[in-house]
């Protein structure tokens, strides 16, 4: 039997890529190229960022864990539960990590309110773990409108008196604010991190990448906010302004990027924008939707017979 | 205003025959996703249909764009009881006053509902106004409806 000749570029080929998974192999062992830890903290908030994230799509989660960074300590999704759980995070200071914090930070009575475990039959409070945490991580990026500035935890009359994370840090903190965070703010970020450093931020330290443009500058119905045709109920595809759409005071960019893996966004489903991603929200973003406006619109009454 | 009035009929008149034969194959299909397209399509005819009704009453009623009929102040000049009325609801365009004068912000875009960051309209807001935007060039760009006195 004859022998199948390989044609020799195709066979340098595959030398290459050989060559290269060597490498990559021999660096992992002698410990050069190392994935970095990813810790992920869940403070006094409602858990919706992580949820969030697990809708993300490029990357999906999945990626996120196996090729992008070592994922080493989160509240919901680890498998180690109770005081090995516990003993994960503390062991990791001493570490390299890259800090995820999503949920207010509650601070009345030393911040008892919000207790994220056990650790040595002592009670570890949120305050506590993003302040041992917070000083030590390369980078800390705060996720969510409560991490971000209080939001929904810090709301009217906010009995915990929670505060936003950078409150209690006295590092630069990264925010991306969001009610939930878009899966893709934080996984870009976190990839922009990986690969070229810390991204641009703007002057409240949200990256320009996502937090640039306001929603109202990139709306698809901005033109009937031009002309002054305005929808007077929900449903109608026209403009929302006059309902207290907050698009225009938003910067996000929600009208490109869209939601649950880029399917549609609330102003397109004729919905206002509530404002969920710009500091002051909620309290400050009040009302979400309103009918009694600066124009009285009468609508045709059915005759009563 | 006589030739749109006339367009606008038209326009209504096609839009019912459309839904007439909408409803029409409405009731000849059994297929649930073309039974779904129709009625989306009927919803839209309806928006459609309530926008141009909306555009032949207002022109009935001769209502200006944003604004309603209001007693005169003398020349533009508020009291803060006066101001309070152009809180933006009932109708009434939102004025808000900073520096002693008082801005028309019905239409601007940072005041949907009549609201900004919590604040609401017909109010002096000289106080909230410097511990947020001094020295930024946004007053300027606003339209002056009077003084506060």
């Amino acid at each position: 039997m004859n022998k199948t000749n390989i044609c020799p570029e195709y066979k340098a080929r595959l030398k290459t890529a050989a060559e290269l998974i060597n490498k990559v192999r021999d660096e992992i062992k002698k410990g050069v190229l190392v994935r970095k830890n990813l810790v992920w903290l869940e403070l006094t908030g409602c858990s919706g960022n992580i949820i969030s994230l697990l809708d993300g799509a490029n990357p999906d989660f999945k990626y996120l864990i196996s090729q992008m960074v070592s994922f080493v300590y989160d509240n919901s999704l680890m498998a180690s539960e109770g005081e090995a759980a516990m003993e994960q995070l503390m062991a990791i200071t001493d570490k390299e990590y890259i800090l995820a914090a999503e949920g207010a930070v509650a601070t009345k009575n030393n911040g008892l309110y919000n207790i994220i475990g056990r650790f040595k039959g002592e009670p570890v409070t949120a305050l506590k773990a993003i302040s041992m945490l917070g000083e030590k991580a390369s980078h800390v990026i705060a996720l969510g409108a409560c991490a971000t500035h209080g939001g929904v935890s810090a709301a009217n009359p906010n009995p915990a008196g929670c505060v936003s994370v950078q409150s209690v840090l006295s590092r630069k903190v990264i925010k991306l604010p969001g009610c939930p965070c878009h899966p893709d703010w934080f996984l870009g970020t976190l990839a922009h991190i990986l690969l070229y450093g810390e991204p641009e931020l703007d002057s409240k330290d949200r990256p320009l990448l996502f937090y640039s443009t306001l929603i109202h500058d990139r709306c698809p119905r901005r033109s009937f906010f031009d002309q002054g045709i305005f929808a007077t109920r929900l449903g109608e595809s026209t403009c929302m302004f006059k309902l207290g759409c907050r698009g225009p005071v938003t910067r996000t960019d929600c009208p490109v990027r869209k939601w649950n893996q880029y399917v549609n966004w609330p102003v397109e489903d004729d919905t206002p924008c509530i404002g969920c991603a710009q500091f002051g929200f909620p309290d400050q973003m009040e009302p979400f939707i309103t009918y009694n406006t600066t124009r009285v619109v009468k609508l045709i009454q059915k005759k009563e017979k | 205003m006589r030739e749109c009035d006339d367009e606008i009929c038209k326009r209504i008149k096609r839009i019912i025959a459309e839904s007439d034969n909408c409803i029409n194959l409405l009731y000849a299909t059994s297929c649930i996703c073309t039974k779904n397209v129709l009625l989306y399509q009927l919803k839209t005819m309806l928006d459609e249909i309530n926008f141009l009704s909306c555009l032949l009453c207002k022109q009935s009623e001769q209502i200006q764009a944003g604004y309603s009929e209001l007693p005169q102040q003398n020349q533009g000049e508020f009291t803060i009881k006066e101001l309070a009325k152009f809180n933006g609801k009932d109708g009434n365009p939102a004025y808000v006053a900073v520096n002693g004068l008082v801005y028309d912000v019905t239409n601007n875009a940072a005041w949907a509902a009549a609201s900004h960051f919590g604040l609401t309209a017909g109010k002096d807001l000289t106080g909230e106004f410097a511990s947020c935007h001094a020295g930024q060039a946004i007053l300027n760009k606003l339209k002056i409806t009077g003084k506060l006195i």
